[in-house]
């Protein structure tokens, strides 16, 4: 069966309703959140209800924790003290926005949700604010997955969606200096893994405008990404008239959004 | 001239144990550089005279290089040197009166020189720590899956890792690693295959059970304090 996963909607509404037209129009019925809902974007509390309306499972992501929980990233997950700015900005009006049940339903949104062999989660099994990129040391990547007792780990909090299959490897281990007096080896051999990202619907940063979502199918393994067109105006016109920086406007109809990425985003915030 | 780490753990207020390590160190030969990887500290006695001597130590002592453990970090949380946190997994599992012994055990005189120890040290290409890269806490053993040793190995960008919190005294290689990745996004395909480098990941053992590392050769010791001179004196000769 089909099944769609969606991530970092980012309050940017015409980009949900255009994926979940997408999904309703393929027929999927089964559909998995992964986070952050809020942050940026123009209309937080309407992409909020949107999801609890439709009940679609929803994991925690790290701006839906931040702004109930206040920040508690540091700034490198910023390329610059003015993009930290621009963040903090939006983190603030976001947390003025919101209302009080909408962020009870953030606070009380699960770390991650697993479905038998699938694990779905923001950032990482280990925290969301952790990046999984696509070309990261492949054997921590494989650890991710393995540690979480998963056989397929969805993942988004990258922006960038993408498909990463982990196969054919082995670790050869050597005991030295073993008491009693002898030396053990052995080759143990690695499971094989996929991460699958979802991308994000409401800021992408494949460097494109297009929203994107992944749909996979629990009989064939097949997983797809799939590129969705919206009114990308409407959200900029929103955007300027919420008061928020106009740059957020500016990279989403360019397709800047790979801009903001943190120059080394595999870091992982211990703040 | 060679030059060797004495690699100690555990010594919780032991301040016997502490001066038997000096006394063979002081015997081994080699360029010795001594490194205390947490748990000076522990519930079960004062531990203000090894505290005392690590941070004084006599003119003939060894200069000990210390961070902190599991027991540090507790002592930490519970005198509020974490925020609002305290040592709850403590007071949990071992209960309300170890962790009145632990803070009765050290004045608090010291708890500044704590806190300011590092959570561990990165020589030439080797990480020195009490847990592992993850957590301060984390047990790594032999029996440790090798996918997370390489994890924990990763996350410092090191070659080899010295461990202690588990008390057990091991010399682990990852001799060969080799995985294949193919990632597909909205670029296509590419596909890569990744190797690693031969790597390590070394128990030291606790108290008076220490390590002894040839940064050299690469070998490891592992030696009981005062295991040789006491064998001697019962005319065992040496194992």
């Amino acid at each position: 069966m089909n099944q769609a996963v969606i991530s970092c909607l980012h309050a940017n509404l015409p980009a949900v309703e255009a994926v979940l037209k997408d999904i309703e129009l393929q027929g999927i019925t089964n559909i998995t959140c992964l986070g952050d809902l809020v942050g940026y974007g123009p209309q937080p509390n309407e992409v909020i209800e949107l999801i609890r309306d439709k009940e679609i499972p929803t994991c925690q992501g790290c701006w839906d924790e931040d702004v109930v929980d206040g920040l508690d990233a540091c700034d490198c997950s910023y390329p610059s003290q003015l993009a930290e700015k621009r963040g903090h900005f939006a983190h603030q009006w976001t947390t003025d926005k919101l209302t009080t049940e909408n962020k009870y339903y953030l606070a009380n949104l699960p770390y991650s949700i697993r479905k038998d062999k699938c694990l779905f989660v923001h950032g990482s099994p280990n925290s969301q604010h952790e990046y999984l990129l696509p070309d990261m040391d492949a054997f921590a990547a494989l650890e991710r997955v393995e540690n979480a007792r998963a056989e397929i780990l969805f993942c988004g909090h990258t922006h960038q969606p993408y498909i990463r299959e982990l196969a054919d490897g082995s670790i050869a281990v050597k005991i030295k200096n073993a008491v009693p007096k002898d030396t053990q080896e052995k080759e143990i051999q690695l499971p094989m893994r996929r991460i699958v990202n979802a991308g994000s619907v409401g800021e992408p940063r494949h460097g494109g405008t297009k929203a994107t979502y992944v749909v996979y199918n629990d009989v064939t393994n097949e997983v797809k990404i799939r590129e969705v067109e919206y009114d990308i105006e409407l959200t900029c016109k929103a955007i300027i008239d919420a008061g928020l920086p106009p740059i957020f406007a500016w990279r989403l109809k360019n397709g800047f959004e790979f801009a903001e990425q943190a120059e080394d985003a595999s870091h992982v915030c211990e703040r | 001239m060679i030059e060797r780490w004495a690699l100690v753990s555990g010594l919780k207020g032991d301040l016997d144990t502490y001066e038997l390590i000096q006394k063979d160190l002081k015997k081994t030969p080699g360029n010795i550089t001594l490194f205390v990887l947490g748990d000076m500290i522990g519930p079960e006695k004062n531990c203000n005279r090894l505290l005392h001597r690590l941070i004084n130590p006599k003119s003939n002592d060894l200069q000990p290089w210390c961070i902190y453990g599991w027991w540090e970090e507790q002592i930490l949380l519970e005198s509020g040197y974490r925020g609002d946190q305290r040592a709850e997994a403590l007071r949990i599992n071992k209960g309300e009166e170890v962790v009145k012994s632990l803070t009765n055990a050290v004045d608090k005189s010291f708890l500044d020189w704590i806190a300011a120890l590092q959570f561990g040290f990165v020589e030439l290409d080797c990480g020195l720590i009490h847990g592992s890269s993850k957590d301060v806490g984390e047990n790594l053993t032999l029996d440790t899956p090798p996918l997370t040793l390489l994890d924990r190995l990763t996350r410092l960008q090191v070659n080899r890792l010295f461990t202690a919190r588990s008390k057990q005294q091991f010399h682990l290689e990852l001799t060969e690693g080799i995985v294949n990745s193919e990632v597909e996004d909205l670029n296509g395909n590419r596909k890569k295959e990744q190797k690693v480098p031969q790597k390590a990941v070394i128990g030291i053992g606790a108290g008076k059970n220490y390590t002894l590392y040839d940064v050299g050769t690469d070998n490891t010791q592992f030696v009981q304090a005062g295991y040789k001179t006491e064998k001697r004196i019962k005319g065992f000769g040496r194992l």
